[in-house]
């Protein structure tokens, strides 16, 4: 469960006072595969990096699985970061110097993993999102962006966290490679019961999620559900009901 | 992976800056090294020759010349009250002479040969150049410039050189090595002595065989080893009560050497043994004096060495650190990203410092193997650029250019020539610490500005 209240993130530009993501409240089930939609500076990639921990609000809790992640020592949020939750970016930030495998290693390897173990899982892990035992010894320049994408939803899933952060996950993707990156993380939330909050400004994939919410000038605009998406993530979900 | 392979094989990820960056490096290494080496090499030369010299005093007669005839010797009874001074542990007492062979041509002012008109039955075994115009074309041994011109006849030989002292054990400040029979001791009258090796072979003499001087039936004690030395070979050693009866020359002394119980002591006593013996009576010299002066040229290319050793290891530490705070601001992306995925800074941190420190060792093994050929023709560099602008200034009180630093390097019997570098494990052990030093100075801000990343960084263009 991931329950987010009043939160406030104020941005510093100079002598300017920016409010990024303004009072901000609501809840994700666990297992819920949920969308954050607006339109470019609305908030949601910052809203996105104080769920990830990647930066600290300026008032608000964030509770994850009961616990408010806003109070967490350096060293807890390292901790959180990496067991808690996976990453999943637009321009999929693999090491570039790494192969497949390594860079699903990674994560792995920072939690104390023994080598076999991981190297193991990293194995299991992209051979289930469709990357061949060649491609896994390729380094990312050698691998398309849907295949790169696959990549890094594997190192996102190799400590086995219980909440997944996709920003932009289909943004440098076309559109059919897009669709099955999404079925792909529908299929995690729906086997796995782990919690997706996507960021993106396509609504289509907005439709195939189990909750959706919009973002205005840092601010909640509304949000909807959705419930045939999470059982057949092929079909186009319902138009999305906004409520302020 | 570790964390420690992913930052070697991060050093190599843009191959045509590691190339750079490692030729730079290795130039700063090698640098280092020769500089390393070229210091060792000249502290420990200067420590050989203090440590052969340092705590000595010469006293000679005032004025007095091996060469002359119108000195006045100092005295045993004189020198007795060096002994008593405070500080002097040992005062060796010689009176030196030259006698003429027996037969030979008399060119008494040639090498100051003794005035008392005796003679040795023995032959000196140094060759010269005999019965041409200035010496010119005889045949063997050295060209001899006669004063006032003329030449050498063909049968002449040049004088032996004879040396009463009290301490028979050494020569000229060298220690002598018994070939066979025995020493003798320096302080009795027994008509013995010892002669060189060279000077046995030419005049067949073994231990126990007797020759004449000053018309006085010498017993070979020992015969002694002089090498190669040529100032050794025509040398017979008596004790100096032997000399001084023989040559009619009872208590006079014409140097001395003490000792001092410390360096420390060394100018103090000096003072002492000059005010003893007045300036009237004696030139006191101290060897301390003489090295220091001698040795400035040699402290010039430690000093040079040593700032030189210091701006490598500095310029070395700036490239790294440059290099690392480029490659760090060029990947804060990728630092997000780890710090996102879980990394801590310390893993961060390390993973740029092996980075750094492959970088450096790469430069280091470069630079060490061009240190190594290098170190030689620099050091030789060195030397010679250093006894060039110290000539003027040696020359003072060296007697000519470069005479003093010359008299400096060979106290141990070495060359300037043979000034090389010798390299140690502990050296090699120091490049590695160098480059190690390097690369943790050259890191250390790099690695505390990857801790000032924050993890939002990867959100940046989201």
């Amino acid at each position: 469960m991931l329950t987010v209240t009043n939160l406030i993130k104020e941005l510093n530009s100079g002598s300017v006072t920016v409010t990024a993501v303004n009072d901000i409240s609501f809840e994700i089930p666990e297992g819920k595969f949920a969308a954050i939609i607006g339109k470019s500076g609305s908030g949601k990639s910052t809203l996105l990096g104080l769920l990830g921990a990647l930066d600290k609000p300026t008032s608000g809790a964030i509770l994850v699985d009961g616990d408010d992640i806003t109070k967490l020592s350096d060293r807890d949020l390292i901790k959180y970061r990496r067991d808690r939750i996976g990453f999943v970016f637009q321009a999929y930030n693999l090491v570039p110097n790494l192969t497949a495998l390594e860079n699903v290693m990674l994560p792995m390897e920072f939690a104390s993993v023994g080598r076999a173990q991981r190297k193991a899982r990293a194995v299991e892990l992209l051979e289930q999102v469709g990357i061949s035992a060649a491609e896994q010894t390729r380094k990312p320049s050698r691998l398309s962006g849907g295949q790169q994408q696959r990549v890094a939803i594997a190192r996102a899933l190799a400590n086995r966290p219980k909440l997944i952060l996709a920003d932009e996950p289909t943004g440098n993707l076309d559109s059919a490679t897009g669709k099955l990156i999404v079925n792909l993380l529908h299929e995690l939330a729906r086997s796995r019961k782990t919690t997706i909050v996507a960021v993106t400004h396509d609504l289509e994939i907005a439709r195939q999620t189990d909750l959706t919410f919009q973002l205005a000038d840092g601010k909640l605009a509304g949000q909807g559900s959705h419930h045939a998406a999470a059982a057949k993530p092929d079909r186009p979900a319902e138009p999305v009901k906004v409520r302020s | 992976m570790s964390t420690v392979s992913r930052g070697v094989r991060n050093a190599f990820r843009n191959t045509i800056r590691s190339g750079g960056v490692t030729i730079i490096l290795a130039l700063s290494v090698g640098l280092a090294l020769v500089m390393l080496l070229s210091l060792k090499t000249v502290q420990a030369r200067i420590a050989s020759v203090k440590a052969n010299l340092g705590n000595t005093i010469s006293i000679s007669p005032s004025g007095f010349s091996n060469f002359s005839d119108a000195n006045n010797a100092l005295t045993t009874a004189q020198l007795d009250k060096v002994k008593s001074l405070p500080h002097i542990t040992k005062l060796v007492e010689s009176l030196q002479d030259r006698l003429p062979t027996t037969g030979s041509p008399s060119f008494g002012k040639l090498g100051g040969d003794s005035s008392s008109g005796a003679t040795t039955s023995l032959t000196s075994p140094v060759k010269l150049k005999t019965g041409g115009n200035g010496g010119g074309s005889g045949a063997g041994g050295p060209r001899v410039f006669i004063r006032g011109g003329g030449q050498l006849p063909a049968n002449f030989t040049p004088p032996v050189s004879i040396l009463g002292t009290t301490d028979p054990t050494s020569l000229n400040g060298q220690p002598i090595t018994i070939k066979s029979g025995s020493t003798i001791d320096g302080s009795k009258d027994t008509g013995q002595a010892l002669v060189s090796t060279d000077m046995a072979t030419k005049n067949n003499l073994k231990v126990g065989s007797t020759f004449q001087a000053y018309n006085a039936t010498i017993t070979v004690a020992g015969i002694f080893d002089n090498g190669t030395n040529l100032g050794q070979g025509d040398t017979v050693i008596f004790a100096l009560p032997t000399v001084q009866r023989l040559s009619g020359q009872a208590g006079d002394v014409t140097s001395a050497i003490a000792t001092v119980d410390t360096v420390d002591n060394l100018a103090s006593a000096t003072t002492a043994v000059q005010n003893t013996l007045g300036t009237d009576n004696a030139d006191v010299q101290n060897a301390q004096q003489q090295i220091t002066q001698a040795a400035q040229p040699l402290e010039n290319i430690k000093t040079v060495s040593l700032y030189s050793l210091i701006g490598a290891l500095v310029t070395g530490s700036i490239i790294i650190f440059l290099t690392m705070l480029m490659i760090v601001r060029e990947r804060r992306r990728e630092i997000g990203v780890l710090k996102a995925i879980g990394a801590s800074n310390a893993k961060i941190a390390s993973q740029f410092v092996a980075e750094a420190l492959t970088l450096t060792l790469s430069g280091a093994v470069v630079g060490v193997i061009g240190g190594l050929l290098l170190s030689n023709p620099v050091l030789r560099l060195l030397v010679q650029g250093s006894a060039t602008a110290d000539a003027g200034q040696v020359g003072k009180f060296g007697g000519g250019a470069s005479r003093g630093f010359t008299r400096l390097i060979g106290a141990g019997g070495q060359s300037l020539q043979s000034l090389h570098t010798v390299v140690g494990y502990d050296v090699l052990l120091y490049g590695l610490g160098a480059a190690l030093l390097i690369a943790i100075l050259g890191s250390a801000v790099p690695a505390f500005l990857i801790a000032k990343v924050r993890p939002a960084e990867v959100m940046r263009g989201e």
